[in-house]
């Protein structure tokens, strides 16, 4: 059986590789090679469970919100005495802001994307209280919202100034006509053609009603109160209290600059406020996604900690059968074989051992993962993870025995003559 | 003998300098990977208030409509009603009680070269200090005002006295604000729990208000409603003072009990209480307070992301993976040493001598490890704190993480020893003395 066997191998192309004898070497040094092999598999069951978070993380961030992020900014307008006119002084300040010649256009706003605050409501396309809803966060801007956003409208109209409602916070009379993103219609409509759901009427909070005016195609909720990131609904509305939030955007490359100058002018042209909280939306977005940011940034370090580590332990042991067998290879060398045998034996050496720590590492992996998703909550790990691991693992393992291996690849067929 | 393993010991880490400072780097860098994730949990879970945390209690009362859940599945609001709040403090069925809510609003100093700014405002009952042994610099906190009693006191953080007042003994002084004129009673001494278990709201490591105002204020002045407000109710009208009659939660209740064994009276009374207030047409749904102490509401709330926890647990395979690094490296490092070992053997030595003298090599191995680790943890939290910014007010390394550093240290790289030092104490002499 075992002759068969050797016959089958000296007909394959790496026939100049003795496959048993070289197994037999490594399962003499149990010890060594248990340590590498379980580096090799707690590698992999960190770097793959790693890898997987970290792209789950990347997503997220990458995932654009619907304004035009990269050149936009809000600011606070706090006034504090008793004589402040919050309705007079929003409409002086964003007739102000709108001419300034850097300025795309700006609207008042307690919410846009990153802003963490706003209201969910329920939305229905049926009137009673019984029927089935679809949660979306609400927004409240003026006709000039959706360009100061920098949203696409894609179906029905903008608001005209007529619609929009100038509210204190208590005035609930409700607006008849919204905005809804693409998001909302299908939900709601279940549908993709966004022009047939403009004058449809839906209902709110199952008390009031209005009639859809537009479709926006991307405006993200300003923070993700159900799950359903993607659903906002526009008001007309513009809502005054004595401490209001701009909204500005500027144009392309000229944000830092407009920056300082509209906070000069708001700061000296009415003393009866200040001007505070003055942020682009990438700062904001910053803070928001910190922890995720921090996630990413620990993760990479200790992957690649990691990997040194593996590395360095699989290095390690290579230099040292390089040392111990020194002689034997020199031997080797005598009896005709060629460099490329043995820097093949400590390849495939590397390759058998890396093998039977991705084996044991897939189960290790797998394992960490059904622990991490029953523990946290953390969705179930791509196989493709594992797979990537397993291939740079295969990968690092080679590197990490290169030096060695061309040390030994070089050692004198005189070897042989010489006593250890 | 013990000496003398110990000079053996450190004479063959002199011997073989670069394979123990690698067996030492790869333990430390271990420790440090997992205590820098360890250290986070440990902070963040630190009990706020050592001395009386299971006595000091949150509350809560499920008054949602009949067929809604404040918050799902079916569990009852954070907060609670302005009714609830006053009714259950003024009731007095506790050590102390306080309810409060933070809300905001203009403080213009008298001083005109102070610019006026918006104050965070805490709005609450005066228990609020001494249940949670809140420091005080100057004067002291009002009692809890009886109901309908405004006064107009107030207590500010050691930042705002600063901002104010330059830092002076403020109590007496006046400061206009919210378009009134208040007292100072007192200044807070530097205060800053983390977690901010009081109110997780707005962040469980955000920072303690400017000033203090007590709850009456809020009412009276009709201040804004910070933190989570939540209502279920769709149509309460627009005054302020039907937002307070109605059933929207705004308030954490608190309260400090004599001992932990009145608990089981306390939540009678509250049963007692929601009977009451369900005669009156009120609470719809069955009975669900929740009395929860201090761990269990942090615990309810995790505190603790379940990012870190995640980190922890790779910190901890990666510390394993420094481990079998370390034993194959000391096995190379003993075998290394084999004929001087069998030669020690030869001259008389027993197994256990080997043994003993490994054991010293390995725990000297795992002091030169903790510091490396100790050295990376300090690194590693400066770089944590950058990473995070609102966790900087808590993160030191103290005592106990020191010890516990260094006994991981040494016990990993027993360890990690364990199995080569046997190994090199069970060879047989002869064939390594040719």
């Amino acid at each position: 059986m075992t002759r068969n066997i050797q016959v089958f191998i000296n007909g394959l192309a790496f026939s100049r590789i003795a496959l048993l004898p070289m197994l037999r070497t490594l399962f003499r040094q149990k010890y060594a090679m248990a340590m590498v092999v379980l580096q090799i598999a707690l590698t992999l069951a960190v770097i793959s469970n790693g890898l997987f978070i970290v792209s789950q993380r990347l997503d997220v961030l990458q995932r654009p919100s619907g304004i035009d992020e990269a050149g936009t900014f809000a600011l606070t307008s706090s006034g504090f005495t008793e004589s402040f006119n919050p309705h007079n002084s929003i409409q002086t300040d964003l007739a102000e802001l709108r001419q300034m010649p850097n300025i795309v256009n700006a609207v008042a706003t307690y919410s846009f994307p990153y802003s963490g605050s706003s209201d969910w409501e329920e939305l229905q396309t049926v009137a009673g209280s019984d029927q089935n809803t679809v949660p979306a966060a609400s927004y409240k801007l003026d006709e000039h919202g959706i360009e100061a956003l920098g949203l696409t409208l894609i179906a029905g109209e903008n608001f005209t100034p007529g619609e929009v409602l100038w509210q204190t916070e208590s005035n609930k009379t409700f607006p008849s006509v919204v905005i809804i993103t693409t998001s909302v219609a299908t939900d709601l409509f279940n549908t993709l053609d966004w022009g047939s759901v403009v004058g449809k009427t839906i209902y709110i909070n199952a008390t009031y009603s209005a009639v859809i005016k537009g479709v926006v195609q991307q405006l993200q909720a300003p923070w993700d109160a159900v799950g359903k990131i993607e659903n906002s609904i526009i008001y007309p509305r513009v809502i005054t209290r004595n401490s209001a939030r701009y909204f500005v955007r500027t144009k392309a490359n000229t944000l830092q600059a407009t920056i300082t100058e509209v906070e000069h002018y708001l700061a000296s042209s009415n003393l009866e406020r200040m001007i505070r909280n003055v942020q682009s939306i990438q700062t904001i977005k910053k803070q928001v996604f910190g922890p995720d940011i921090a996630a990413i940034t620990i993760l990479l370090v200790v992957i690649s900690a990691l990997s040194i580590i593996a590395a360095m332990g699989i290095a390690g042991m290579a230099s040292f059968n390089v040392l111990k067998r020194n002689k034997q290879i020199g031997i080797r060398r005598a009896l005709g074989a060629n460099k490329m045998d043995i820097l093949g034996h400590f390849i495939v050496e590397n390759i058998i051992q890396t093998s039977c720590g991705v084996f044991i590492g897939c189960f290790v992996a797998l394992g960490l993962n059904v622990f991490l998703v029953s523990q946290y909550a953390l969705p179930k790990l791509p196989l493709s993870y594992i797979f990537t691991g397993i291939v740079c693992l295969y990968l690092l393992g080679i590197l990490a025995i290169l030096k060695p291996a061309i040390k030994a690849m070089n050692i004198s067929p005189a070897m042989a003559t010489r006593s250890q | 003998m013990f000496y003398y393993y110990l000079s053996l010991s450190l004479k063959s880490i002199s011997r073989q300098k670069s394979l123990s400072v690698l067996i030492s780097a790869t333990l430390g860098l271990g420790i440090a990977a997992s205590m820098i994730t360890y250290s986070l949990i440990y902070f963040m879970s630190k009990d706020p208030l050592p001395h009386k945390s299971e006595r000091v209690y949150h509350i809560q009362l499920d008054n949602w409509s009949l067929n809604t859940a404040a918050i799902p599945p079916d569990l009852p609001p954070e907060e609670v009603t302005w009714l609830d709040a006053l009714n259950i403090v003024h009731a007095k069925q506790a050590k102390f009680q306080a309810a409060h809510a933070i809300t905001w609003g203009m403080v213009t100093p008298s001083d005109n070269q102070i610019p006026p700014f918006l104050g965070i405002i805490r709005a609450t009952h005066g228990e609020f200090f001494p249940m949670f042994d809140v420091p005080f610099l100057y004067g002291q906190a009002w009692q809890n005002y009886p109901r309908e009693q405004v006064e107009y006191v107030t207590v500010l953080s050691k930042s705002t006295n600063q901002r104010i007042f330059g830092g002076i003994n403020s109590v007496g002084q006046t400061l206009p604000m919210l378009g009134k004129l208040f007292t100072v009673v007192g200044v807070l001494d530097d205060w800053h729990p983390s977690p901010k278990f009081f109110d997780v709201s707005l962040g469980q490591f955000y920072p303690p208000e400017d000033l203090y105002v007590p709850l009456q204020i809020k009412a009276e002045l009709e201040l804004p409603h910070g933190g989570n407000t939540h209502c279920w109710q769709t149509d309460i009208g627009d005054d302020y003072h039907a937002f307070l009659s109605s059933e929207c939660v705004n308030f954490n209740l608190w309260v400090e009990l004599a001992s932990h064994q009145d608990k089981q009276q306390f939540e009678a009374y509250l049963e007692r209480y929601v009977e009451q207030q369900r005669s009156l047409g009120r609470f719809p749904k069955a009975t669900q307070n929740s009395v929860l102490d201090i761990n269990q509401w942090l615990k309810h709330k995790e505190v603790v992301s379940s990012d870190i926890y995640v980190f922890f647990y790779l910190a901890l395979l990666f510390l394993l993976v420094c481990l079998f690094n370390a034993a194959s490296l000391m096995s190379t490092k003993f075998t290394a040493i084999n004929s001087q070992m069998a030669l020690r053997r030869a001259l008389g030595a027993n197994q256990q001598a080997i043994f003993s003298q490994c054991v010293v090599e390995t725990i000297l191995l795992g002091c030169m490890g903790a510091l490396i680790g100790f050295v990376l943890c300090l690194l590693g939290l400066e770089g944590i704190k950058f990473l995070y910014p609102n966790f900087n007010a808590f993160i030191t390394l103290d005592m106990p993480l020191l010890f516990i550093t260094v006994m991981i240290s040494i016990l990993s790289s027993v360890l990690a020893g364990l199995v080569p030092s046997i190994k090199v104490c069970r060879l047989a002499p002869a064939e390594y003395l040719k």
